[in-house]
């Protein structure tokens, strides 16, 4: 009988320590709904992309001599690169520079190889399109500079995280000017080159 | 206690003094109410659908439903015109027939245990002396429909979810009646409008909840199970069957399961707070407020106040409790089918029955507090 009462009351306090957890469960669910919602109101709010962003692959075409280093390291050689040899001047003459984004996987191994730096990673991601063929890019589409997130006048671009100034969470409502925490790229590199003796 | 408005009385007896007979006027007045709960209880919907989805925003930290309309309102609106302009669409191998009535099968019992649902004295469809045992009974049906429906869609997951939300209606309803059965004995009534009377007088010190704390929580789980909300949803769990019964289900078809579940929360809200929580009964006993005030309760004004005020207070109720809900859904993880069932018979039955047997003994100790 005894033995019978203790397990009752064992179950019994098992049943109320599941109500407590559930309990504490309920609190944190309501702690969330007085936030502030974290979410970026996409169309209407984008988020700036970092300086090391790797979308839309920018060409000049002007830059490239047609060595197709890009496309040797290129996981799938995707760049296509059409040209003629100039016999008379033992040069090769770029005639056509296309790149599918359908298929890229923006690696940027081309952009980190290229030797005249004709190639360059922009901030462009919006790719949607109705037609994946119009996903491949040619030169002319290729040379088209990205349209900027600060410049849109229809977006309130908002910072990241990492770029918020110190102590901010929430991106909504920081000032355009307000310093990000930490030292920007360019204040690093000064003092990287006050420290070096000078040869 | 005061009969409160007469609606049917006045409205009849006006249109007999516009020179209709009185069979005539008793004709029209028939449909009224019955058309003005279901339009009440759409509208109940709508406005359930819209916290459920801001709510569950809230809780995620997302913005949820903003553009339809203003903060988003119109948008469980725009769901229902859009399922409404859907192509109706019967799977080839499925059985039509099946397929077609079990939707209506799990609606039209949940519609219709609105009959019992009083909003203040005289404010209900019916005051069944069956009452609350006329819910139990419509709610029974409703399994059936969703059998109906996940056998004949003719797909794995559909059956799969069809089972389990038979074998789960069926074993929650059994704590779900116990529960009840406690409380019915407290009031020694079936009828819903009697048992909110028998909590009426004293505010919120005279509640069921106070006297059937056990009973309260084993109520809102079975509920809850009966609803199918999330920390049972296992008929239309949708990791592991797609959605269910559901599956095969588009358009205004799909949209019929759709609200009747979302009504069958609100009723079940509904029901707890008519069980528990005192129904129209406002906090602090409205009775003993015009008492002290020295007003004559049968004075008109304050009678239509005490009605709206009635009303409100029920709804009130109601969607603090669907607010839980929400919040629980978002709080609680699913179970797995064996825990369900050994949650159901293994729990909450021994301690419903438990319930029902400690209430009796009270009852019968104590006659002046848990009713004679």
């Amino acid at each position: 009988m005894l033995k019978f009462l203790k397990k009752v009351g064992d179950y019994a306090g098992e049943a109320v320590q599941a109500a407590k957890y559930i309990g504490q469960g309920l609190s944190v669910t309501f702690d969330h709904m007085q936030r502030r919602p974290v979410t970026v109101q996409y169309p209407y709010e984008k988020l700036i992309p970092s300086e090391r962003y790797r979308g839309r692959i920018h060409f000049e075409y002007d830059k490239c001599i047609a060595c197709e280093v890009c496309v040797r390291v290129c996981p799938i050689n995707l760049p296509v690169v059409d040209y003629d040899f100039n016999k008379a001047t033992k040069k090769k003459e770029l005639k056509s520079y296309s790149i599918d984004f359908g298929v890229c996987i923006f690696c940027g191994n081309c952009v980190e190889f290229c030797p005249t730096n004709c190639l360059s990673m922009t901030e462009e991601y919006e790719l949607a399109s109705y037609d994946r063929h119009d996903l491949n890019f040619d030169s002319v589409a290729l040379g088209r500079m990205p349209y900027k997130v600060t410049d849109d006048p229809m977006v309130t671009p908002l910072r990241e995280l990492a770029y918020l100034p110190k102590g901010e969470m929430d991106p909504h409502g920081v000032p355009d000017g307000e310093r990000r925490a930490g030292r920007r790229p360019e204040e690093i590199l000064e003092e990287l080159e006050g420290a070096q003796p000078h040869s | 206690m005061t009969s409160g408005i007469d609606l049917q009385g006045s409205f009849i007896r006006a249109l007999i003094d516009l020179g209709l007979s009185p069979g005539v006027a008793k004709a029209i007045w028939i449909p009224l109410p019955l058309l003005l709960m279901l339009i009440g209880a759409t509208i109940g919907v709508l406005v359930v659908v819209w916290l459920e989805r801001k709510i569950s925003a809230a809780a995620q930290q997302r913005v949820g439903p903003e553009f339809a309309g203003p903060l988003g309102t119109l948008q469980p609106v725009a769901d229902g015109v859009k399922l409404l302009f859907k192509e109706d669409i019967i799977p080839a191998s499925t059985d039509p027939w099946l397929f077609t009535i079990g939707p209506a099968l799990v609606v039209i019992p949940v519609f219709l245990s609105y009959l019992i649902v009083p909003f203040g004295q005289n404010l209900n469809i019916t005051n069944l002396g069956l009452g609350i045992f006329l819910w139990i009974a419509l709610s029974s049906i409703a399994p059936i429909g969703l059998l109906m429906s996940g056998y004949s869609s003719n797909n794995k997951y559909s059956l799969l979810g069809g089972l389990r939300a038979a074998a789960q209606s069926i074993s929650y309803e059994i704590p779900l009646a116990l529960a009840v059965l406690a409380v019915v004995m407290m009031s020694n009534s079936l009828s819903t409008v009697d048992i909110v009377n028998q909590q009426t007088g004293y505010g919120i010190l005279g509640w069921n909840l106070w006297r059937q704390p056990l009973g309260f929580l084993i109520f809102w789980i079975a509920a809850l199970a009966e609803c199918e909300r999330l920390p049972f949803d296992l008929p239309e769990a949708e990791e592991e069957l797609v959605a269910g019964y559901q599956t095969e289900y588009a358009g205004m078809r799909f949209a019929l399961f759709y609200l009747g579940s979302y009504v069958n929360l609100t009723l079940s809200a509904l029901l707890v707070a008519v069980l528990y929580l005192g129904g129209w009964e406002f906090p602090i006993s409205i009775d003993w407020l015009t008492g002290l005030a020295g007003l004559d309760p049968a004075t008109p004004w304050l009678q239509i106040i005490t009605a709206a005020l009635g009303i409100l207070t029920v709804l009130f109720k109601t969607y603090l409790l669907v607010f839980l809900a929400v919040l629980l859904r978002w709080t609680v993880p699913r179970v797995r089918i064996d825990q369900l069932l050994d949650l159901g018979w293994k729990f909450l039955l021994p301690v419903a029955l438990a319930n029902l047997l400690l209430t009796a003994g009270l009852k019968i100790t104590f006659p002046a507090f848990f009713g004679g």
